[in-house]
């Protein structure tokens, strides 16, 4: 079923939001995809999967990769325990329309700071003062994301001591810390998997800016004091024995209670203030059909045809 | 909506279990029952199984709407990813 028509396929909203592997080899089975290891075989519904994350000692197939890329099931390499990212596949949409919404949000200053103010109000649940400058919409979120850890430690009894961690020397954080780093690099990949589904760019960051995964930081970023936080301090309170796939079961209940999936793409195009946008496009349908042609004066003229032919008149 | 797959099990226990759902094929039953009621007739068959074996298939809120139970020697095997649930067929 390559070049199937995308309507086929489970929406966003009704995915399973992750799968996480690592020491085993995937490959085509039969026309889907599985995974063995020393123990079997274990089928893998990839149509019904938002997100497979790959983990250390993983090997998998071209023939696999192409069958995911085509169920619109983002894969992504990761390091050990899902924290950190490498890699990236191609999400369910072939329409640039929202790239291209993106992108002029991006390149005009007063635009672009209107949606790092939605981004702000969206963490807040509250609409912003008009007169607070972006300096101090900062520290009122700063204030706002220490009482988030203040919270979570008082309610879990997890001892607090701040934000720290050595990027180069991962074992010597403290446990709550590493906990934090593994909810948070599940939730970028549920963000990323989401930007991509939609179609937008995961550069274009609005708040973060420079990195190629920007605008992924921007989106996790609204959803790290109501399911990060909480998961990773209930997590550790558990006990340290297995804590970092506890961490990403936890964290699958708070997608599940916090109806991330449903609302994951509903809430970027809300800070993009994107508008109703049409449910599928012509290359959602079929993907091989010819990308109009811009043009200054039209904004868009049919592409596919030669116009050579009396097109170029008109 | 519940649904139990027996296999090599004795007629008189599949007639047991069709007290409470409908065989819809040999060692098939669906049915609609109360999770108090799914878990006494479960742990029941675990016990009752013997050389047999059972699948147990119910809706729930997990992320996957369902959720597995086997008992007995089952040919596959059921496998959690982190809280998903997946099947694997034992090499």
């Amino acid at each position: 079923m390559s070049g199937m028509n995308l309507q086929m396929l489970p929406k966003m909203r009704d995915s399973w939001s992750y799968l996480y592997v690592d020491r085993c080899r995937i490959d085509q089975d039969g026309k889907a995809i599985a995974l063995h290891d020393l123990n079997g075989k274990t089928a893998v519904p990839c149509a019904a999967l938002a997100l497979l994350l790959l983990g250390p000692g993983t090997t998998i197939t071209h023939a696999a990769i192409k069958t995911l890329t085509d169920y619109g099931c983002s894969v992504l390499w990761t390091g050990e325990g899902g924290v950190r990212m490498y890699a990236q596949g191609l999400g369910e949409t072939r329409s640039a329309q929202r790239l291209l919404h993106q992108t002029r949000l991006y390149v005009d200053e007063g635009l672009r700071l209107k949606v790092v103010r939605n981004m702000y109000s969206f963490r807040f649940q509250e609409s912003l003062d008009a007169n607070l400058n972006l300096r101090q919409i900062r520290g009122k979120e700063g204030i706002r994301v220490r009482e988030a850890y203040a919270k979570a430690s008082r309610e879990t009894g997890v001892e607090w001591h701040g934000r720290t961690y050595k990027r180069d020397d991962w074992q010597s954080a403290d446990p709550i810390n590493r906990a934090l780093s593994a909810a948070n690099s599940c939730l970028y990949g549920i963000s990323h998997a989401a930007i991509v589904a939609a179609g937008y760019s995961t550069g274009l960051g609005f708040i973060h800016t420079g990195k190629l995964l920007s605008f992924v930081y921007d989106i996790a970023d609204l959803y790290k004091a109501n399911i990060t936080i909480p998961a990773a301090f209930q997590a550790v309170k558990e006990g340290l024995d297995g804590m970092e796939s506890r961490v990403r079961r936890t964290l699958r209940d708070r997608f599940k209670e916090q109806r991330l999936l449903k609302t994951i793409i509903n809430d970027i195009d809300q800070v993009l203030d994107i508008g109703v946008v049409p449910a599928n496009s012509l290359y959602d349908v079929d993907s091989a059909a010819p990308s109009d042609l811009w043009d200054p004066e039209h904004e868009a003229v049919e592409g596919g045809i030669n116009w050579a032919e009396g097109g170029a008149s008109e | 909506m519940t649904v139990i797959i027996l296999e090599r099990v004795s007629i008189s226990l599949r007639g047991e279990l069709s007290r409470w759902m409908l065989e819809v094929q040999a060692g098939v039953f669906v049915g609609t029952l109360s999770a108090m009621v799914r878990k006494l007739v479960w742990d029941y068959l675990t016990t009752a199984v013997r050389s047999g074996a059972g699948v147990l298939i119910y809706q729930t809120n997990t992320e996957q709407g369902f959720a597995m139970e086997f008992c007995g020697k089952t040919s596959r095997r059921l496998r959690d990813f982190d809280g998903l649930q997946l099947i694997q067929i034992p090499s």
